[in-house]
C-alpha cells in the first residue's frame, strides 16, 4: 500500500513538472520506487540492472535539456493523466487479479503475492498512455515513453522465464528510448529555436 | 554462439560505425563488410541449430534464415545506394543496428524478448528520418513515428507479461481483452489503417533511404515477430475459441488492405503511394494470418516478406526521380532506368505473376474467398485499386515524348531495382525454394494452434 502511494506521487510529480530537467530528477523518483517493488519479485542483480537503465534514461534527459528553463507546461493534461490512471488501474485490477479466483490483499509493505507489482505496473502504464495521448512536444512524449517502459519491466516481472534475457532487454529499450527521446527534443528545440 | 554471432557482430559494428560515422566512405565500406560477413554466417549456419544465451533459447529456423538472409541482402543494397547516390553519414550505424536486431528478432524464442527488441529496433532509425529539420516537418514525423512505435510497444509488452503471468483457464473476456491489446499494438506499429497517419507524414517528409529502412526492412521483419509472438505467447488456443478475436484481426486486415489501397489510387506523389501499397499489402497478409490456415499463413509472410523488397525497390526509384527533377514533377526524363524500375517495383507490389510475389497473393485472397465472400471481394478490390494507383503512377512519369529518355549519370537505383527485380523473378520461376521454409513455420503455428 505505502508504495502505491509512493508511486502514485512520483508519477504525479513528474507529470506536473513544466521542466524537463525536474521531469528527469522526478522520474528518478519513479525509477527507484519502481525498484524497490520489483525488488520483492525479482533477484538484486536483476532490480540493478532496472534500476541502472532508469537512472541513465534519466541522465539522457537532463542532459538534452541544456539549461533549466526548457519545458512544456501540462496544464489541464496533468489531471487527464492522473484520472486516467485513477481509473483504469482498479478495472485492469479486477479484470486480472480476480480470474485468478484467490483472495487478493493488499499488503502494507511486503509483497508475496505480486499485486503490488502488478496494480503499479498497470498505474505506470496507464499513466504513461494518458500523457503520450495529450502530449505537445517531444519532452512530454519522452516522460511517457520512460513511464510507459518503466510499467512494463514491472508487469515483466511477474512473467515465467526468461527472467535474465527480459531484464536486459527492456533496460536496453528504456536507455534506447531515451535516446531516441533526448535526440528529438534537441531537433525540435532547434526548429523552434530557428 | 554460432546462432547469436551475426547479429552480436552486426551490433558491434554499428557501434565502430557510429565512433566513424563522420568518414562517409570508411564507414560505408565497413558498414557493407559487416553485412557481407554476417550474410555469409547466416547462410552456412544449418537451420534448427540450437543455443542458449542467457537465460533464453536461440534457434535458426528456416524461416528465421530465409527472412534473415532477404533482410540483409536489402540493407546492402540499401547502403550502396547511400554511398554512391545520397550521403548521408548517420546511416550506416542505423543500418547495421537495424540489421543486428531484425537477425535477433528472427531467433529468440521468447516472445516478450522478441517484442522488446523489436520496438528497440523500431526507435534506432528515428536519426535518420529528420533532416534539413528547418526546411521540412522531418522532427515532427520523427516525433509521431516515436510515440506510435513506444505506445504500442507498450502496450503489446503489458499484454504479453500478463498473459505469460496469468494462470490457465481464463474467462473469454480477459484473453479477449489482451489479443485486442496485442493486435491494436502491432497495428500501431505496422501502420494499419487507422493507425496510418504516422506513416503518412513519415512518407511525404523523411530521405527516401530511411524509409527503404523502415518499410523495406523492419516492417516485413514486425510482421513476421508478430506470427512468431502469436504462436509463442500460448494464446493461440484460446483465439480459436473466441471467434470474436479472429474476426478482429480480419477487421483490422482487410480495413487496412482497402483503405490502404484507397490512399494509394489517390496518392499525389509517388513515396505516398508506396508507402500506401505497402500498408494495403500488410492489410492482405494480416488476413491470411486471422484465417489461422496452413495457406493464409504461408500466403500472409510471403507478401510481406517480398513487399519489402519491392518498397525498397520502389522507394529508392523515386527518391533518385525526386533528387534529379530537383523541384519539378517527377519525369522520365529525370532518370529513365529508375523511372522503369519504379513500373517493375509496381508490377510485383500488386503481385501480378510470374514474380515471386504472386503465390502469397494467390493463395491470401483463395483462402479469404473460403472464409467468407466479402473478405475476398474486398481484397480483389484492394489489388484492382493498387493496380491502377500504379497505373496512374506510370502514365504520369512517362507522360511525353521519348526524345529526351537518355540514361541517368550513376543509375544507382536503377541498377539495384533491376537486381530487385531479377531476384524477384528468379523466386517465381523455383517458388519453392521461397515457399518451403515458410510452409515450415505455417506448420509450427498450426501445432501451436492446437497444442494436444
Amino acid at each position: 500500500m505505502i508504495y502505491l502511494g509512493l508511486i502514485a506521487l512520483v508519477t504525479l510529480a513528474a507529470n506536473s513538472a513544466t521542466r524537463l530537467r525536474v521531469i528527469a530528477v522526478a522520474f528518478v523518483g519513479i525509477a527507484a520506487v519502481a525498484s524497490v517493488i520489483a525488488a520483492t519479485a525479482a533477484t538484486g542483480p536483476q532490480v540493478a540492472v532496472s534500476a541502472v537503465a532508469g537512472l541513465a534514461a534519466a541522465g539522457i534527459l537532463f542532459v538534452a535539456a541544456r539549461d533549466n528553463t526548457y519545458g512544456e507546461d501540462p496544464g489541464w493534461r496533468l489531471w487527464l493523466g492522473t484520472f486516467t490512471a485513477a481509473i483504469v488501474t482498479p478495472l485492469a485490477y479486477a479484470s486480472f487479479r480476480t480470474v485468478a479466483g484467490e483472495p487478493a490483499t493488499l499488503p502494507l509493505f511486503q509483497d508475496g503475492s505480486g499485486v503490488v507489482v502488478e496494480v503499479a505496473g498497470t498505474w505506470l502504464l496507464s499513466s504513461g498512455v494518458a500523457i503520450m495521448l495529450t502530449a505537445r512536444s517531444a519532452v512530454r512524449m519522452s516522460l511517457a515513453a520512460l513511464v510507459l517502459v518503466t510499467g512494463v519491466q514491472l508487469l515483466a516481472r511477474l512473467a515465467p522465464e526468461p527472467r535474465l534475457a527480459t531484464t536486459l532487454a527492456l533496460a536496453w529499450l528504456e536507455v534506447v528510448a531515451a535516446l531516441a527521446g533526448a535526440f528529438l527534443i534537441v531537433n525540435e528545440r532547434a526548429v523552434r529555436d530557428a | 554462439m554460432t546462432v547469436a554471432s551475426p547479429a552480436i557482430f552486426l551490433a558491434l559494428a554499428a557501434c565502430a560505425a557510429f565512433a566513424l560515422r563522420k568518414r562517409v566512405n570508411a564507414v560505408a565500406w565497413l558498414s557493407l563488410s559487416a553485412i557481407v560477413i554476417a550474410f555469409t554466417a547466416v547462410s552456412v549456419t544449418p537451420v534448427d541449430t540450437v543455443a542458449r544465451l542467457l537465460d533464453v533459447d536461440l534457434r535458426v529456423s528456416a524461416l528465421g534464415r530465409l527472412a534473415g538472409l532477404i533482410i540483409l541482402a536489402t540493407v546492402a543494397m540499401l547502403i550502396v545506394d547511400v554511398l554512391l547516390d545520397e550521403p548521408a553519414y548517420n546511416f550506416f550505424p542505423t543500418a547495421l543496428m537495424v540489421g543486428a536486431v531484425a537477425l535477433a528478432v528472427l531467433v529468440v524464442g521468447s516472445p516478450i524478448v522478441i517484442f522488446a527488441l523489436l520496438v528497440v529496433g523500431l526507435l534506432v532509425p528515428v536519426g535518420t528520418f529528420t533532416f534539413q529539420v528547418h526546411r521540412n516537418r522531418s522532427v515532427e514525423a520523427a516525433v509521431r513515428h516515436f510515440s506510435f512505435v513506444v505506445l504500442g510497444g507498450s502496450l503489446g509488452l503489458g499484454a504479453l507479461a500478463v498473459a505469460a503471468s496469468l494462470p490457465k483457464d481464463q474467462p473469454a473476456t480477459t484473453v479477449v481483452l489482451l489479443v485486442v491489446l496485442l493486435f491494436v499494438s502491432f497495428a500501431l506499429m505496422l501502420a494499419a489503417i487507422p493507425f496510418h497517419t504516422h506513416a503518412a507524414l513519415l512518407a511525404g517528409e523523411a530521405p527516401a533511404s530511411a524509409l527503404a529502412l523502415y518499410f523495406g526492412v523492419l516492417v516485413p521483419v514486425t510482421f513476421i515477430a508478430f506470427a512468431e509472438i502469436l504462436a509463442g505467447s500460448g494464446l493461440l488456443p484460446a483465439i480459436v475459441q473466441v471467434s470474436k478475436v479472429q474476426d478482429l484481426l480480419l477487421a483490422i486486415g482487410l480495413t487496412s488492405a482497402f483503405g490502404g489501397a484507397l490512399l494509394a489510387a489517390g496518392a499525389n506523389d509517388l513515396r505516398r503511394l508506396v508507402v500506401y501499397a505497402v500498408i494495403s499489402n500488410l492489410g492482405s497478409a494480416l488476413v491470411g494470418i486471422a484465417t489461422l490456415s496452413g495457406p493464409g499463413i504461408i500466403g500472409g509472410i510471403a507478401t510481406a516478406l517480398v513487399t519489402g523488397a519491392c518498397a525498397t525497390q520502389q522507394l529508392l526509384a523515386a527518391g533518385t526521380l525526386e533528387r534529379r527533377a530537383a523541384g519539378d514533377r517527377p519525369n522520365v526524363t529525370h532518370a529513365p532506368l529508375a523511372a522503369g524500375v519504379f513500373i517493375a517495383g509496381g508490377i510485383a507490389m500488386i503481385g501480378a505473376p510470374p514474380l515471386v510475389t504472386f503465390p502469397g497473393h494467390f493463395f491470401v485472397d483463395l483462402i479469404a474467398y473460403a472464409v467468407s465472400g466479402v473478405a475476398g471481394s474486398a481484397l480483389v478490390a484492394s489489388a484492382f485499386l493498387l493496380l491502377i494507383a500504379q497505373l496512374r503512377a506510370g502514365v504520369q512519369l512517362f507522360a511525353g515524348s521519348p526524345e529526351g529518355w537518355r540514361i541517368e549519370p550513376r543509375p544507382v537505383a536503377g541498377i539495384l531495382g533491376a537486381v530487385i527485380f531479377l531476384a524477384l523473378l528468379a523466386g517465381g520461376i523455383t517458388p519453392d525454394v521461397f515457399l518451403r521454409p515458410i510452409a515450415e513455420f505455417a506448420d509450427e503455428f498450426l501445432k501451436a494452434l492446437r497444442p494436444l
